[in-house]
């Protein structure tokens, strides 16, 4: 187990910047998600840290050493890929063993580990058979008791789950959070997937062109994303924004850009005719009469869903998506009067795109 | 008519026909011919012997023909140093154009141009290059001080088959070159990046991700290749014609003048049939052994 701390990590590749100055600090134990779109950099960003590419400059260090110039053998971390890179010419047992046939480990205690990491993850029973004959599920985890078995200073996973079917993605999901929680190794793990990073992660970055947007625990991320990137990237269905211009004059409002309509605020997030997006998650609108900031928009669509129903609808020209409670009696066409939970609502700079 | 036709199960037969015809025309005849061949007596520098039934006669000859036994055992020496230097260099070469360095796209052409050329083309060239008194080889062997002085190397039945071995496998290696880099693009980089994680070096990686990955292609590579050094004399026709004496001598080369400067066709295509059994014994043994069916 090692705490990890990046400084001033950039990496590029001739004249294309793929990671520019990159810092952060993960805690011992911790899991950090790195999350982004893919050609974000997130996996080069994870093959500099397990030693697979060099930095163009920065420093890398694991439990307090600088690794920079250490071969990845010698970094004692564990990566599992998102091919599951198994090795297809030997058997399960030797594959999960394959770290320690390769240091020396004698060949009784090598069983031994082999055997534990296997009982772990309920592979016990597979140990003599190949890759081949393993079921996608059953891959993924020899691949992870490939990196148990070493018990590293630090876990790597490149979307370890993006190649599995949805069902098993979430089983997967968890029991690498359980496994996390059993065992407390340290943990980075890229994905482009926000439930994963959601669910899973101690800390999050967000990461876009190379750059890490935001740096935070998953809630703060959700609840006071940095900027409009983070805002919608976050969250499924995404934030909704609303461009308006700020009044300040008979109370704080927001008056939309496309129609005029004239949103009461508790405050002005700023100055009088300042423009400023305003950035509304689905689950804070509520029907009635309670709010009192309040939209008016037309129904376009409506998503039922089981649990809620999705409302589409188009306000002040722009396409935005309620969530509602499900049998709410509504029908396409029809002007719907939706409150807004003000203290959930997060301004941004039009100009830059950052939290106000 | 033919709608109805298609509809019953011999209509496959049907479809199957004309390629079954084709391969009969150009495999299957000129093959049972070349068998019932060496059962007959053929020379067509003797017409008076006619070209009867003869039996065994060719086979019974062939066990007490020292210069058979010399052809055959000259052809193991010849295949096995042969394939065991083209599947190295082969494979050296491969590995070493996979790492895409800086100009390996016009080194990975200018590898395969000796596989270009035909084997007279190459065989007069390195004749040339190896001659007694004009050869540049003799000149560089000369000026860097390793012989004292110009050497006959296809007169001297001491280097005679080494230097023919030699000029064969550079002719050749580009073929498994060619195979093995196929094999190599075909291996997912995540495996070295896992292993170098695991802590195997270069070798290990080599030894055990690299091989067992192409050790099908290899199979077959070599395979193919043995099937092309036993069957082609022309190589060796025109490097050393089977001499000096007859240190050079391989099946296929005794089998072509024999029909070619003897005219007795019975005989070398009894030598022919020997020489299809013992490859087709090779083959049958080496997929064996290299278990390449099994998975």
């Amino acid at each position: 187990m090692a705490t990890l701390e990046l400084q001033g990590i950039r990496k590029s590749f001739g004249a294309l910047e793929v990671l520019s100055s990159v810092d952060l600090e993960l805690e011992d134990g911790g899991f950090l998600v790195l999350l982004g779109p893919s050609g974000c950099g997130k996996s080069t960003l994870l093959s500099i840290i397990a030693g697979l590419e060099e930095a163009s400059a920065g420093d890398i260090l694991v439990g307090g050493r600088r690794v920079n110039e250490v071969f990845p053998k010698d970094r004692n971390i564990a990566m599992v890929f998102q091919s599951y890179a198994l090795y297809p010419t030997m058997d399960v047992a030797r594959n999960i063993g394959f770290g320690l046939e390769m240091r020396k480990v004698p060949g009784p205690e090598r069983v031994e580990k082999v055997r534990a990491a296997a009982d772990l993850l309920q592979i016990g029973h597979l140990l003599d058979r190949k890759p081949a004959q393993l079921s996608g599920g059953q891959r993924q985890r020899v691949a992870m008791g490939r990196a148990i078995v070493r018990d590293p200073d630090l876990f790597l996973f490149d979307e370890p789950l993006s190649n599995l079917d949805a069902k098993l993605r979430v089983q997967m999901r968890t029991e690498i959070k359980r496994l996390h929680d059993r065992l407390g190794t340290t943990v980075v793990y890229v994905t482009h997937d926000q439930v994963e990073a959601m669910t899973l992660g101690t800390k999050v970055a967000v990461m876009k062109e190379g750059v890490i947007q935001q740096l935070a625990d998953p809630q703060t991320i959700y609840d006071r994303p940095a900027n409009m990137f983070v805002a919608g990237f976050i969250g499924s269905p995404a934030m909704n924004f609303l461009d308006g211009t700020v009044e300040t004059e008979g109370g704080p409002a927001l008056v939309l850009t496309g129609d005029g309509q004239r949103v009461a605020l508790d405050r002005a997030p700023a100055g009088q005719g300042a423009r400023v997006i305003a950035g509304i998650r689905p689950e804070h609108f509520t029907l009635g009469e309670g709010s009192p900031v309040r939209l008016t928009g037309r129904i376009e669509v409506l998503e039922p869903t089981g649990p809620d129903t999705m409302v589409v609808l188009s306000v002040a020209g722009r396409e935005i998506t309620a969530r509602l409670p499900p049998r709410i009696g509504l029908a396409p066409g029809a002007m719907i009067d939706l409150g807004v939970d003000r203290s959930a609502i997060t301004f941004f700079n039009p100009e830059t795109g950052t939290a106000l | 008519m033919i709608g109805e036709l298609s509809e019953t199960r011999y209509w496959m037969y049907l479809l199957l026909l004309p390629s079954l015809l084709l391969i009969t025309a150009v495999v299957l005849y000129p093959t049972i011919y070349g068998i019932q061949m060496s059962f007959r007596e053929m020379r067509l520098n003797r017409p008076d012997l006619g070209t009867g039934f003869v039996g065994l006669k060719h086979y019974q000859r062939m066990l007490n023909d020292p210069i058979f036994w010399l052809s055959l055992r000259n052809t193991a020496v010849w295949v096995t140093f042969a394939i065991i230097l083209e599947f190295l260099i082969g494979l050296i070469a491969a590995l070493a154009l996979h790492r895409n360095l800086p100009g390996s796209r016009i080194f990975a052409v200018m590898i395969l141009l000796p596989f270009f050329l035909p084997n007279v083309v190459a065989g007069h060239m390195w004749s040339l290059m190896l001659d007694p008194r004009l050869g540049v080889i003799n000149d560089l062997l000369l000026k860097a001080g390793l012989i004292d002085s110009y050497r006959a190397w296809f007169a001297d039945p001491a280097t005679a088959m080494a230097a023919a071995i030699l000029v064969e496998a550079w002719k050749s290696f580009p073929f498994f070159t060619l195979l093995i880099l196929a094999g190599l693009k075909g291996i997912p980089t995540d495996l070295y990046k896992a292993a170098s994680i695991d802590g195997a070096g270069p070798v290990a990686q080599l030894r055990l991700i690299t091989l067992p990955m192409i050790k099908t292609i290899i199979a077959a590579a070599v395979i193919l290749r043995v099937i092309g050094l036993v069957n082609s004399p022309d190589l060796l026709l025109v490097l050393t014609s089977g001499g000096p004496g007859r240190s050079t001598m391989v099946l296929s080369l005794f089998a072509f003048q024999t029909a070619y400067r003897d005219f007795n066709f019975g005989y070398a295509s009894a030598l022919s049939v020997v020489m299809f059994i013992l490859l087709m014994i090779f083959a049958w043994i080496y997929i064996r052994l290299s278990r390449i069916n099994q998975e």
